[in-house]
């Protein structure tokens, strides 16, 4: 069928890559807005927590979404890397590259991995508990500093991961034109830089 | 112009046959003209391998002025070497200095199997244009060559990407070893042009589909193909590709 | 050897429609039971083998290059005329025909030209159908511009890179045929010997580049689509695999050869700087417009160009030319230029280099519109010499760029062997004594587009043949001797490379010989001295030379022997026949055919004839045949450039 065959051919690779990627950065959107109720209160959160959890599509079929969206996005960034692999098993000799500054797209696959890390261990550690007390399960995390290193680590990551996913997205879309090129090259920083700000400051905000 | 004289190191890839395990040997030139460019240099190393009677290196190469697109080979790890949109054959050696070190190694892709030393059969890219790299109309029986108006931009634009010379550095180039540039650019000049309008969709397909199958690897957007182009082709004909392909599966 | 030129009957502008009327033709069911080996897949060679194979042959197509898309037509910069009058400037056919045979210095045949440029437009239509991107005005139609002198605009161009641009077209139109199944394509092979079979050509016998096995392919007709044999001297702007092997295969088998002195010599090439130099760039010709050619009065001076005051710098061209002066032609720029570097006043670190200098037109104009016209040239230039044009005057020498001489054919572009076909810069026809600028890939064009599908059917309808397989014993002692050569080759190498030469050595020395002798300007006594120096160096190769590896490989050392030695025996009738023909005209000076005021004069008494020389086996001295050339329709007039 031609659907399948798209998906199986390189560029539905990429399609798929992209488009996941497209779900995730619009659920990074959702859950920092969600999150930035944590500038004003707990309770405020507590209350927004309550009101996701009261809606049954949301838990049922948005969560469960979500889920197989980055469950594609890892598997085929995986796949990808593996078969990539193969197609240049044999490497050089002097490994350098011709971009500068290109160390954000040479490392997609470890920042990715370390973003599957960080997800399992945040769901593991937030959406398993108990939502009902959400508010002070966070409040009681961010307590302890290692566990904000290790949010900030991870939202870094994700940054450095976003400075190349996002750009690439659009790239593999077909977005590429000189007249909005340098609105895309802007909004490669802006992407990335504006997630790890907000999600770092709700982490710090409970330290201090 | 300032001649000057160089001693330099070189360690080659050199592998008998394409069934032959490969290793690097080490040579030692001396005396080399900055002047010269860096397949001169080769010769150089050639005729002095043979007063050895040693085996010389096997290398391609055709025109020398940078079109043919025959030469090629990976310069301490950059595909045609340091010098931004110049093919190796229009390297020149004043690029290096005294002493230096420069690792010599063939363009390596699955797709791309190597004959002999620096020796590489790339004859995947061919496959990928016969699958539909032309329009299809036969000698005779054309229309007049101004019966079709092209804007001047747009015939810039396709010649942009027609000025691809074939030589595989991007797929050299790529950690993925892909096609995409080639490809793209072929697919991006015939699409840009009224004339390769009747044929766009299944040429699109057709193209992508050989591409795949001749094993090059997959696009990750890594831009290096871009970066080591002699001719500077733009990633912008891949994004083309993208969606040339893309509408050619769905609508 | 009987010169039977088959020029058709009727006035000149309908001599192509008559012959395409006449000719036999073959019935399109049948086409497929004929097959035909082509060589070569430049301008030409891709584009017969793609027509041909539309019209429904079974086509087997040959090159050296691993891929087709390298024959060497790539590299023409300019462009390509057509008679399309698009700028209303007064051009038609008619002119265009006119141009070429004058500028071929009324040495070639009026009935090919005439034809050349009749279909000179179909070449433009056809390549803009297979999606050449050629240069558009604003509105899109296409753009034109005037190029090599001539007076009206009929030059397209795709960039500085036409040639390219034409040969992917005809690649690509290549390439559907070979996916059809129509051609199949053999990359990486090398025509050794043409193989006959009852005095027709009937095959070849090849050379897999890669893992060195002699193959044989059998076909109805063999088309030649080589290219000339410029590397004849070593240094030259052609590819460095460019050879004469394929085409003195063919003559020893029997195809007379035509004009092989006819080399043309382009004065705007950048300048040998080392004995290690390989090859020759070109600089579009298009730099003397503006450019002033000089050297120092004083020879041996080696002051910086820009330390030689203005009374001590001598602008030849300028003051021998007044009329013309920095734009005379080729011909006469390229021998003017040799002549000063002869009297020792040539710059640069080898002295063989003039000055090319931009000061008085950057003071004049600025260097924004200096650079908007020749921008990318200057910085081709400076990439390659590091050396800005700006700043410091070029350093410009001739060097050999397109051979005119070629294989003698007929009407039907067939040589003297029925069956065997020779077509684009391989064939004599088109060009005469000198080829003018743009029209190289018009020819290929030409000839494998629309002339050689005519040919073909004219000669397999008219010619009955029986099947014939590479099995025939004529294929097998074609393979032999083939194989004999190459053991000989290598023959050599059994005492190692002590006191022995390599292969460029050798033929350093033979491109030496003939550019002091038999290049721009020549003479009796030099010919007759490079004549008795030539089997010395014959015999060095075939004592001396050290080829390493053996021949079950891929050995570019052996693939580069072979055609030297081919070379080396071709070298023999290229002065043969500059030593006969005792005129001056096209490219060349004959020194002892000069006006009073040391002008090239042509003898249209004497040498009004294409000669053609026929091989008379290894002992034998070359045959002359002559055939005399008509001008019906044009008077041939003299040049005169003061």
């Amino acid at each position: 069928m031609f659907f399948i065959q798209f998906l199986k051919s390189s560029i539905g690779k990429k399609w798929i890559m992209a488009c996941s990627g497209f779900c995730l950065i619009l659920f990074l959107c959702s859950h920092a807005a969600g999150n930035a109720t944590l500038f004003n209160s707990i309770p405020l959160f507590q209350a927004y927590a309550d009101q996701l959890h009261s809606h049954p599509l949301i838990i049922s079929v948005l969560s469960k979404a979500l889920s197989l969206v980055f469950v594609i996005h890892t598997t085929t960034g995986v796949l990808l890397f593996l078969q990539n692999r193969k197609a240049r098993s044999t490497g050089y000799k002097v490994q350098k590259r011709a971009v500068k500054y290109s160390q954000a797209s040479r490392t997609m696959i470890f920042s990715g991995l370390f973003i599957l890390l960080y997800v399992l261990a945040h769901t593991y550690a937030v959406s398993f508990g108990d939502h009902a007390t959400i508010g002070l399960t966070i409040s009681y995390l961010f307590s302890s500093p290692l566990v904000v290193l290790f949010y900030i680590t991870s939202f870094i990551v994700l940054a450095i991961h976003l400075s190349h996913g996002f750009w690439s997205m659009l790239q593999t879309f077909g977005v590429n034109h000189p007249r909005y090129n340098k609105l895309i090259r802007n909004l490669t920083y802006i992407v990335p830089i504006f997630f790890l700000l907000i999600f770092s400051a709700i982490s710090l905000l409970f330290i201090f | 112009m300032s001649t000057t004289s160089i001693n330099l190191s070189l360690e080659i890839w050199r592998q008998k046959d394409s069934k032959a395990k490969g290793d690097f040997e080490t040579y030692k030139l001396t005396n080399i003209s900055t002047d010269m460019s860096f397949l001169e240099m080769l010769d150089v190393l050639n005729e002095q391998l043979t007063r050895e009677g040693s085996d010389p290196v096997a290398f391609d190469h055709d025109c020398r002025e940078g079109i043919c697109g025959m030469c090629g080979a990976v310069i301490n790890g950059i595909a045609h070497g340091p010098e931004p949109e110049t093919t190796l054959c229009q390297l020149h050696m004043r690029h290096f200095n005294e002493g230096d070190t420069l690792v010599i190694e063939p363009f390596r892709s699955r797709a791309f199997p190597i004959h002999k030393d620096l020796v590489t059969d790339r004859s995947a890219l061919d496959r990928i244009i016969q699958a539909g790299g032309y329009v299809s109309v036969n000698t005779g029986g054309t229309p007049d060559g101004n019966s079709t108006p092209i804007p001047s931009a747009t015939a810039e634009l396709s010649m942009d990407a027609a000025s691809c010379i074939g030589c595989g550095a991007c797929v050299a180039s790529c950690p993925n070893g892909a096609a995409m540039l080639f490809t793209g650019a072929k697919i991006s000049q015939l699409s840009l042009l009224p004339q390769g309008q009747p044929e766009r969709k299944e040429r699109a397909m057709a193209m992508v589909t050989a591409m795949d199958k001749e094993g090059f690897g997959n696009c990750t957007n890594e831009r290096e193909c871009e970066a080591v182009c002699p001719k500077g082709i733009s990633i912008r004909n891949i994004a083309r590709m993208n969606r040339e392909f893309v509408k050619a599966s769905f609508f | 050897m009987e010169l039977k030129s088959n020029v058709p009957e009727g006035p000149l502008a309908e001599k192509w429609d008559n012959h395409r009327f006449t000719s036999k033709l073959v019935n399109p069911a049948n086409r497929r039971k004929h097959s035909i080996i082509v060589i070569g897949t430049g301008l030409a060679g891709a584009s017969a083998s793609a027509t041909l194979a539309e019209q429904g042959y079974e086509v087997k197509t040959f090159c050296i290059q691993d891929s087709p898309r390298r024959a060497h037509s790539i590299a023409a910069q300019g462009g390509i005329n057509a008679a399309k009058n698009y700028q209303n400037d007064g051009d038609s056919i008619q002119r265009l025909f006119y141009d070429t045979i004058k500028g071929g210095d009324f040495r070639s045949r009026e009935a090919n030209v005439y034809r050349l440029a009749q279909v000179s437009n179909n070449i433009i239509d056809q390549c803009v159908a297979q999606g050449v991107p050629f240069a558009r005005e604003y509105g899109g139609t296409l753009a034109n511009r005037s190029f090599g002198g001539a007076q009206v605009s009929r030059t397209f161009y795709a960039r500085g890179q036409t040639g390219q641009q034409l040969l992917l077209g005809a690649y690509s139109a290549l390439s559907r045929q070979i996916k059809t199944g129509k051609v199949t394509m053999h990359t990486r092979k090398e025509m050794m010997e043409l193989v006959l079979v009852d005095g027709k050509a009937r095959g070849i016998v090849t050379r897999d580049i890669i893992t060195g096995k002699l193959e044989t392919y059998s076909a109805d007709a063999v088309i030649l689509a080589t290219g000339g044999y410029g590397n004849a001297y070593f240094l030259s702007t052609n590819a460095m695999a460019s050879n004469v092997t394929a085409a003195w295969r063919a003559h020893k088998k029997g195809a007379g050869f035509a004009n092989p002195c006819f080399v043309q010599i382009h004065p705007t090439c950048i300048p040998v700087h080392g004995s290690f130099q390989s090859k020759l760039t070109l600089m579009s010709e298009s730099l003397r417009n503006d450019g002033r050619v000089w050297v120092p009065t004083k020879p041996g001076d080696t002051r910086r160009p820009g330390s030689i005051p203005e009374d001590e710098r001598d602008y030849y061209l300028e003051s021998k030319y007044p009329g013309f002066g920095n734009l005379v032609p080729r011909d006469v720029a390229s021998r003017n230029a040799k002549e000063q570097c002869d009297e020792g006043k040539g710059v640069g670190t080898t002295n063989l280099a003039v000055y090319l200098d931009f000061a008085e037109a950057i003071s004049r104009d600025g260097e924004a519109t200096i650079l908007r016209k020749y921008g990318n040239l200057f910085q081709m230039y400076e990439k390659i010499t590091d050396s800005n044009p700006l700043r410091e005057p070029m350093m410009i020498y001739p060097a050999v760029h397109y051979t005119m001489g070629g294989l003698w054919v007929d009407y039907n572009l067939m040589t003297t062997i029925p069956g065997l076909f020779a077509i684009g810069e391989c064939n004599f026809s088109d060009h005469g004594a000198n080829r003018l600028g743009a029209s190289a890939l018009m020819q290929g064009l030409a000839d494998g587009y629309f002339i050689i599908g005519t040919s073909i059917a004219s000669y397999l309808g008219s010619t009955k043949q029986d099947a014939v397989d590479s099995d025939h014993p004529q294929f097998s002692d074609a393979k032999k001797q083939v194989q004999g050569r190459i053991d000989k080759l290598l023959d050599c190498n059994e005492s190692g490379p002590d006191g022995k030469l390599t292969v460029d050595e050798i033929h350093k020395e033979l491109g030496l010989l003939l550019w002091d002798h038999c290049g721009m300007a020549r003479n009796k006594e030099g010919l007759e001295k490079a004549l008795t120096e030539l089997p010395a160096i014959q015999e060095k190769f075939w004592n001396n030379v050290y080829i390493p590896g053996t021949g079950e490989e891929l050995n570019q050392s052996l693939e580069r022997a072979g055609r030297l030695a081919d070379f080396l025996e071709f070298a023999e009738i290229m002065i043969l026949d500059a030593l006969n023909r005792e005129e001056s005209c096209g490219c060349h000076l004959r020194e002892e055919s000069q006006t009073e005021d040391n002008e090239a004069k042509r003898d249209d008494a004497g040498y009004s004839h294409v000669a053609v020389w026929e091989y008379q086996g290894d002992r034998g001295a070359p045959k002359l045949h002559k055939e005399q050339l008509l001008f019906e329709n044009v008077t041939p007039s003299q040049r005169s450039y003061k």
